[in-house]
């Protein structure tokens, strides 16, 4: 594949690899804030398939970060212009919108078919169930969350269960974020971190293994965890 | 000494969890913490004791998309 819109990704992917990415079929579930900076990345990266599940329309709330949402489509679903933008962005790729919530009864349905799943969810609790389902599914999972200045990333291969040390026993709270709001910029820093974890694990490039980066914009700091192996949490996720 | 969040601190006799999360003002109304890759759950704050050398983990608690 010598496509010139892909120039510029040579030579940090080789045009073997550029081939490869336009085979691989990813799916994101949540269309929102990390969501939509995820499908621009990976769409302009050459990745072939691109499902965005996400049952949600745009509110103006959303406009402080939604890379997808615009005044004009305010009340359109999500996904749909998920659809629509990379139509316009890059047309080789081929996006499968799905309006609907994940849930544990449709979930291996949803992620059926892909080489990697993307964590762009806004609750705990899905993430649990998207985990249980990429275990299940035996495919990596990349996950990413925000609050306020500060972002958190961890690449999960399959029954690491990585989310269970991360959340502990905090598998109800609602995330701080309904405290701090979420800014533009901490959802374009976590994204595009998880864009290079998803480009890594797709061209099977390794990754650093149970590695959790937080990632903090207000004191310009990035912090990287070894998650341990062994855990005394109680928690174990939801089947 | 001890480690927090990957950096080196300064560690006193008869420190708790609780005490160590006042002292650096982690302020998110929901953390994790991990002593030594123990986790700690949070009604075990006050007595949880940290002993020189030990390696505590604080994360807050995010889950925006």
């Amino acid at each position: 594949m010598e496509l010139e819109r892909y120039l510029r990704n040579q030579n940090a992917i080789s045009p073997q690899e550029q081939a490869l990415l336009a085979q691989k079929r990813v799916v994101i579930i949540g269309c929102g804030g990390l969501g939509g900076y995820l499908l621009e990345q990976l769409g302009r990266l050459g990745v072939g398939f691109i499902r965005v599940v996400d049952p949600d329309l745009f509110e103006e709330s959303n406009l402080n970060r939604q890379l997808l949402s615009s005044t004009p489509n305010l009340g359109k679903p999500k996904v749909l212009a998920a659809k629509h933008r990379m139509l316009a962005v890059n047309p080789l790729v081929e996006v499968d919108a799905i309006q609907v919530r994940m849930t544990a009864e449709n979930a291996s349905d949803l992620l059926a078919g892909c080489d990697l799943v993307l964590d762009a969810l806004d609750n705990i609790p899905d993430r649990f169930i998207l985990q249980q389902a990429a275990k299940t599914a035996q495919i990596p999972l990349a996950h990413g969350a925000v609050a306020g200045w500060q972002g958190q990333v961890c690449p999960i291969l399959p029954g690491q269960d990585l989310l269970n040390l991360i959340y502990g026993d905090c598998q109800e709270y609602s995330g701080e974020e309904h405290e701090t709001g979420t800014l533009a910029f901490t959802v374009g820093l976590t994204a595009s971190l998880m864009a290079a974890i998803s480009l890594q694990t797709l061209l099977n490039k390794g990754i650093p293994e149970r590695k959790l980066l937080l990632l903090d914009a207000q004191k310009l700091e990035f912090t990287k965890f070894s998650l341990p192996v062994s855990s005394s949490t109680q928690w174990v996720g939801r089947d | 000494m001890i480690t927090v969040n990957t950096e080196e601190s300064p560690w006193h006799e008869g420190m708790t969890v609780r005490a160590l999360l006042d002292e650096k003002v982690f302020t998110f109304r929901h953390i994790i913490v991990r002593v030594n890759g123990e986790y700690v759950a949070e009604e075990e704050y006050d007595r949880h004791a940290i002993n020189d050398g030990d390696d505590v983990m604080v994360l807050h608690l995010m889950a925006g998309g």
